[in-house]
């Protein structure tokens, strides 16, 4: 059979969506993917027939996972929905948007709680963005412009291994057309990861002290002496030589990670992150963007917020919206015990949650919508295998700083997968008739 | 010996996740523990040898590995993963956001220790 080329795919992988991939498919195989990295390679092949691959819905019977019918597996799932009281519906943040949007119908029928993988990734960032602002732009400005690049408890080599590449690093842009020649790159990171050894200063913070870092330096930017010899770890000369830097560059970017949200302090420590960056604005240009993991977490929590008025975590109890992470977030209502059912898209809380959640969640029933073998969907009642958005149907995606693209389809799925909207629409219309709406 | 334990993405982890989640891959992957290579050495032991983490949360058993992203005296690293969540703190402080960095650790060797597959974890909590 002929070899079919497709060009300019973007991939559906990390925040960065690379718009550059070329993938060669040949008899509804993916035989080869040009420019994209180790990760986005690794997820266009994971396309193609495998073992680890479901084609068929399967339920749960005396313990083993068995074949069934569409149908049946449907009307199961939305039987286990509709009975529910307080249903759980967490991921959707590694698919497309029409499928999010259908997750927040289904959640409003079910009177369920609604939550994506933010609230285990930038969830903070999103909670600090709310009280403080975002001053932020798009990558392709960064690129063009910013002479002055930080990385703060963010590993792109490692996470986002293109980002450098294409908007922050090595890549000529309009105004830095010697490319990593022109710009300086920051890390401020507990250890000195990859990117932190291609960088021109490695500032090395003790872990979870981010906030009393921030503050120093904000401190400093004011006029204000420390009376100490270092800050978190860091000596208060390379502090100096740090402010010296950012009031000096022309446009700088702060980018940041993981590091921030998931270490003491969370949202606060974002939250000086975003303080520092509109206070480094009285003595030049700096813009911030938070490195997002999953390819359309962005999307996802603009998505949600176009219909609820929320980001994540949102509760439909009371057939309104509401909003209280801490209380709403899938890892704190698992703990609490706070839900009866679970329907999981596009995701794999068992691996990605802490024990004492993935312990309660394995005790009520769970539904997964999931291409893949993974620890959570082996563990749950019933599996409905989608075709991959971005891959085997089209869809939007939103990148890190908010810019939506559009996924392109580069081979068919399995015969008998359904895409996400076709299964959560599906869902929709059994738990209405199930409720008698 | 006592660390700060801290998770994260590895370019590994992210190429297991994608391609073989139940497979050997992910084991090799992310079941493991990185170490300043000066805090490697006061563990007297070879690259590779099991080592049990043992948190106030839970206890784990993963390959110890020195770490390319060093030095980082006192930190142990362990990827995101079904390993490094059995220890993690998983108070969320009202923000939903559990603490997967900054836990408090304890590590000893463990020689001949059992490395479990992410479903045999994950099995061990039904």
């Amino acid at each position: 059979m002929a070899k079919i080329i497709k060009e300019d795919v973007v991939c559906p992988f990390c925040g960065t969506l690379c718009d550059d991939i070329i993938v060669i498919v040949e008899d509804n195989g993916i035989i080869e993917v040009q420019n994209a990295c180790a990760i986005g390679t690794a997820k266009f092949f994971s396309s193609n027939a495998s073992d680890h691959r479901y084609t068929e819905p399967l339920i749960r019977n005396n313990g083993k996972l068995e074949v069934v019918s569409w149908e049946i597996a449907l009307n199961k799932a939305a039987k286990l929905l509709a009975k529910a009281k307080r249903p759980l519906s967490y991921g959707w943040s590694s698919t497309e948007c029409d499928a999010q949007r259908k997750a927040v119908e289904l959640m409003e029928v079910c009177g369920g709680v609604l939550d994506n993988t933010a609230s285990v990734c930038h969830g903070p960032s999103l909670l600090a963005i709310q009280d403080v602002g975002c001053p932020t732009s798009t990558l392709g400005e960064y690129k063009n412009r910013a002479d002055l690049v930080i990385f703060w408890g963010s590993n792109p080599v490692h996470a986002h291994p293109r980002h450098m590449s294409r908007y922050s690093d090595f890549i000529r842009g309009y105004f830095r057309v010697d490319g990593y020649l022109d710009r300086k790159i920051i890390v401020v990171d507990p250890r000195n990861t990859h990117t932190a050894q291609l960088a021109d200063m490695y500032i090395q913070v003790n872990p979870g002290e981010d906030y009393e870092l921030f503050n120093a330096i904000r401190a400093m930017l004011r006029g204000v002496e420390l009376d100490v010899n270092e800050v978190a770890g860091v000596p208060i000369e390379q502090i100096k030589e740090l402010i010296e830097t950012l009031k000096s560059c022309k446009f700088g970017v702060l980018f940041f990670g993981l590091g921030l949200s998931m270490s003491k302090g969370k949202h606060r420590n974002v939250d000086g992150g975003i303080s520092l960056i509109r206070e480094l604005n009285d003595h030049t240009k700096f813009l911030l963007t938070p490195m997002r993991g999953h390819y359309n977490v962005s999307g996802a929590n603009i998505v949600f917020s176009w219909i609820t008025g929320y980001p994540f975590s949102i509760d439909f109890s009371k057939d309104y919206p509401r909003y209280n992470p801490g209380e709403f977030s899938a890892v704190d209502l698992l703990i609490n015990n706070d839900f009866d059912v679970t329907l999981i898209v596009a995701s794999d809380p068992a691996s990605n949650f802490p024990k004492d959640a993935v312990i309660n969640m394995l005790k009520k029933p769970l539904i997964i919508i999931e291409p893949h073998k993974t620890p959570t969907s082996e563990m749950a009642n019933i599996v409905l295998p989608p075709a991959i958005a971005g891959i085997e149907c089209e869809g939007t995606a939103y990148r890190m700083d908010k810019v939506p693209l559009r996924l392109r389809k580069v081979k068919n799925a399995p015969e008998g997968c359904k895409t996400d909207v076709e299964i959560v629409e599906d869902l929709i219309k059994k738990v209405k008739k199930l409720k008698g709406e | 010996m006592k660390f700060i334990l801290t998770s994260g993405r590895s370019i590994d982890q992210g190429v297991a996740l994608e391609g073989e989640k139940l497979g050997r891959e992910n084991i090799t992957a992310c079941a493991i523990c990185e170490f300043d290579r000066d805090d490697f050495a006061k563990l007297d032991c070879m690259i590779g040898t099991p080592v049990k983490v043992t948190t106030k949360f839970g206890e784990v058993i993963v390959y110890s590995q020195i770490s390319e992203q060093g030095p980082h005296p006192g930190i142990i690293f362990i990827p995101m993963g079904p390993w490094a969540n059995a220890v993690i703190d998983p108070e969320t402080y009202g923000t939903g956001m559990p603490s997967f960095k900054g836990t408090e650790a304890e590590v000893e060797v463990i020689k001949g220790g059992k490395i479990l597959s992410a479903l045999e974890l994950i099995k061990g909590y039904k």
